[in-house]
């Protein structure tokens, strides 16, 4: 494709929290119990890129690192327009923390080849740190637009508008660079028909399928196993701990009368105290 | 066989002390500021800071990038600071990741030993630079600590067995996960500078006093590839008017409105109080239902009311930081599972358009048996 830009996007499979499912009696997470899914947040870096593809043009790759089965969001992926996804899968990266999967996944977009616009999450709701997108920056030796919520191309440069303390700001990059994107963009548009009726028949035929989506091995891309995993992680979760929900008990009033639950309420606490003096 | 002979030598002797791998250190917290403002996080963290440095006897430094910063660099002394470094450059005005990135690197760099921590805000430009200097440094980082403690960790995995031993003064970086229902203590031992963002609002700051420290200019070396990206605009929307933070009632509103027009709705709940104000969610100020004045959260105001209601607002991590602390919080919400149930004191299951209207005419009943005495009188 001689225009339009080559756009990258990061998306994580993780443990489904909304489902009660896997979660064990400490409160973390069985992760062979649990139910899978595509980081919600991942959601609205797809449409970014997606929606940069369907205006600029060019090609859209989606890369994860994870276990086998996160193949499953590939092909989420796939149905939503991607062109094709790249996993890379293996046990040596287990444990790893942020900055060992920066790096490994930095090895994997150096494997799969030249890009403009890498798009990823904001964060996920498992590791929740944010620290990914940067990390991976700081590796490609890339500009960045972290908390963008929106953005565009004009003249070859990049506008996008990322939150800031009190207001939002607007900044102006040319590609190459790394964009993550916040919750409040839009949000990720529903697949197509086709999309979704391509992707089964290519389930069908493991062979075809193969050439859309590749999984690839520390060894494929070429990284360094001691850089990854355990071994390759400066941090470690020492300790985790229960915790009370935050500011105690919730009182739940639920299942009655408006009226019922609302004399409940104010007789539960001290709002009256708080009215204003009574109309003349 | 094995566990046995861990009983009889509690001491376990064969844990080496590894306290050369990561020595003591000074504490550096690394400022923020929007437009010049100081922003209060920066406080907070020279709080923070201050005692992680006394435990270990050590000085703590503070960086400052800007430009023409006026009496900053005192100010961060009088709140805690023994040093200040300052990098003063017209490019350093505004944040901006690859600059500010480069200066912090050249910074460390420079020094004859690596501090011991390095904090930053758990904010929009501390979790943007951050990870970009723990990935130069290849060191650990904890992303939005809400608890700071030095102690030491008995390091006894064997997947690495050069890294077994005592580790005597470890960063304690502990964070809320997995939807705040668990702590976890992270360390990264293995490493100076131990790094961690850490949660506006949380750490206490010291109050300022006239304190005496050194101020250091710091040379700047941008690069051509720094410039990559200029910042065309900046919007602060400074609040006028509401006075949010004063109110002892806030009645706040989100999304679960549906429209506009329920926040007309919000005002009349909001007129059955004293000294009582209207709030709202990021997401109902993005869609221009309620002027950004009104915004409660970490981009918009910190709160602290005697009573919070919330109303169908379902309790996102950036809207809690700024209303958790109030004194009671009243949430409704027609979600069972809305993450507010779970830091609310009283959580309503319902409509809004059922509930409210039905505390008003409550209210409003109360306030006519309650207010009798007071109609008499100011006639
Ligand atoms: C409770 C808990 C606390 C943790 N705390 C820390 C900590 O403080 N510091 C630390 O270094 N590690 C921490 N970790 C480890 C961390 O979660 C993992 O390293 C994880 O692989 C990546 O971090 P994240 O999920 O926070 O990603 P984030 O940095 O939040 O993800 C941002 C974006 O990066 C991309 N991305 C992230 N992971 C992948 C992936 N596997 N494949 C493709 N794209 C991806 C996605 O676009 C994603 O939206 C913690 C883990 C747990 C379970
Ligand atoms: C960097 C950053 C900074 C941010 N800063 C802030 C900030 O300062 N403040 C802030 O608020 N957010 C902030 N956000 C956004 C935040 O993540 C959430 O997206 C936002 O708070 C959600 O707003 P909401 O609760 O109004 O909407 P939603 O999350 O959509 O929730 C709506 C709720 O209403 C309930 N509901 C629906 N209909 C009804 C009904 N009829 N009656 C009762 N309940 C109903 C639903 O069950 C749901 O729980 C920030 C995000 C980022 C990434």
């Amino acid at each position: 494709m001689a225009s339009g830009y080559k756009i990258i996007v990061m998306v994580k499979q993780v443990p489904d929290t909304g489902s009660k499912a896997g979660l064990n009696p400490d409160g973390t997470i069985d992760r062979a119990r649990a139910k899978r899914m595509l980081n919600p947040f991942d959601k609205f870096a797809l449409q970014a890129a997606l929606h940069t593809k369907k205006m600029y043009g060019g090609s859209v790759t989606a890369i994860s690192m994870g276990p086998p089965p996160a193949v499953e969001i590939l092909l989420e992926a796939l149905e939503h327009g991607v062109d094709r996804g790249f996993l890379l899968s293996d046990r040596r990266l287990a444990a790893s923390d942020t900055l060992a999967t920066a790096y490994a996944l930095y090895k994997t977009i150096q494997y799969v080849g030249d890009f403009d616009i890498i798009f990823c999450g904001l964060q996920t709701t498992d590791g929740d740190t944010a620290q990914v997108g940067p990390q991976l920056a700081e590796r490609l030796n890339l500009p960045q637009v972290t908390y963008c919520e929106d953005f565009s191309v004009q003249n070859g440069e990049v506008h996008a508008r990322r939150i800031i303390e009190g207001g939002h700001q607007t900044v102006i990059a040319k590609p190459p660079l790394l964009v993550t994107i916040a919750n409040s963009y839009h949000p990720l548009e529903y697949k197509s028909f086709r999309g979704a009726w391509r992707v089964q028949q290519l389930q069908r035929k493991q062979e075809e399928l193969a050439q859309y989506i590749k999984t690839v091995t520390l060894d494929d891309v070429g990284a360094d196993p001691e850089r990854c995993g355990l071994k390759g992680s400066p941090t470690i979760v020492a300790k985790t701990e229960k915790v009370g929900e935050l500011g105690g008990s919730c009182s739940i009033h639920e299942g009655k009368a408006v009226d019922e639950l609302v004399k409940e309420v104010i007789t539960g606490c001290n709002v009256k105290e708080f009215l204003a003096a009574g109309k003349k | 066989m094995a566990e046995e002979q861990e009983k009889k030598q509690p001491e376990k002797p064969e844990l080496k002390d590894m306290s050369a791998i990561c020595p003591i250190g000074e504490v550096l917290v690394i400022a923020e500021h929007i437009l010049g403002d100081l922003q209060p996080v920066t406080l907070e963290l020279l709080g923070a800071g201050r005692i992680l440095a006394d435990k270990m006897g050590q000085p703590l430094l503070c960086l400052v990038m800007g430009h023409e910063l006026g009496d900053m660099p005192q100010r961060l002394l009088d709140h805690g600071a023994d040093r200040v470094y300052v990098a003063d450059h017209p490019e350093l005005k505004n944040y901006r990741t690859l600059p500010y990135r480069r200066v912090v690197c050249d910074f460390l760099e420079s020094l004859p030993s690596q501090p011991h921590t390095c904090l930053l805000g758990s904010t929009t430009t501390g979790r943007d630079l951050a990870p970009r200097i723990a990935a130069h440094f290849d060191t650990g980082l904890t992303a939005d600590t809400t608890e700071l403690d030095i102690g030491p960790y008995e390091h006894t995995s064997k997947v690495d067995p050069s890294k077994i031993g005592l580790y005597p003064n470890c960063l304690y970086a502990i964070r809320p996960s997995f939807g705040e229902s668990l702590k976890a203590r992270i360390l990264g031992p293995w490493k100076n500078p131990q790094m961690a963002t850490t949660r506006p609002g949380v750490m206490v700051p010291l109050p300022r006093e006239s304190r005496k420290g050194e101020i250091i200019n710091i040379p700047v070396n941008l690069q051509e590839t720094d410039h990559r990206l200029t910042v065309k605009e900046i919007v602060r929307e400074v609040a006028k008017g509401v006075n949010l933070t004063e109110a002892d009632v806030i009645v706040a509103g989100g999304y679960g409105l549906g429209t506009q027009d329920g926040f007309n709705m919000l005002q009349e709940l909001a007129g059955c109080f004293e000294n009582s104000a209207v709030g709202a969610s990021r997401k109902v100020v993005d869609l221009g239902w309620i002027p950004y004045q009104n915004q409660v959260g970490q981009t918009g105001k910190t709160v602290r009311p005697k009573l919070y209601i919330a109303c169908g607002i379902s309790g996102a991590i950036q809207h809690r930081v700024g209303m958790s602390k109030s004194s009671l919080i009243i949430a409704i919400n027609k979600d069972p599972d809305a993450p507010i149930f779970k830091f609310a004191h009283h959580g309503i299951v319902g409509d809004c358009y059922q509930i409210i209207p039905e505390m008003i005419k409550q209210f409003k009943q109360a306030q006519s048996t309650s207010g009798v005495k007071e109609v008499v009188g100011t006639h």
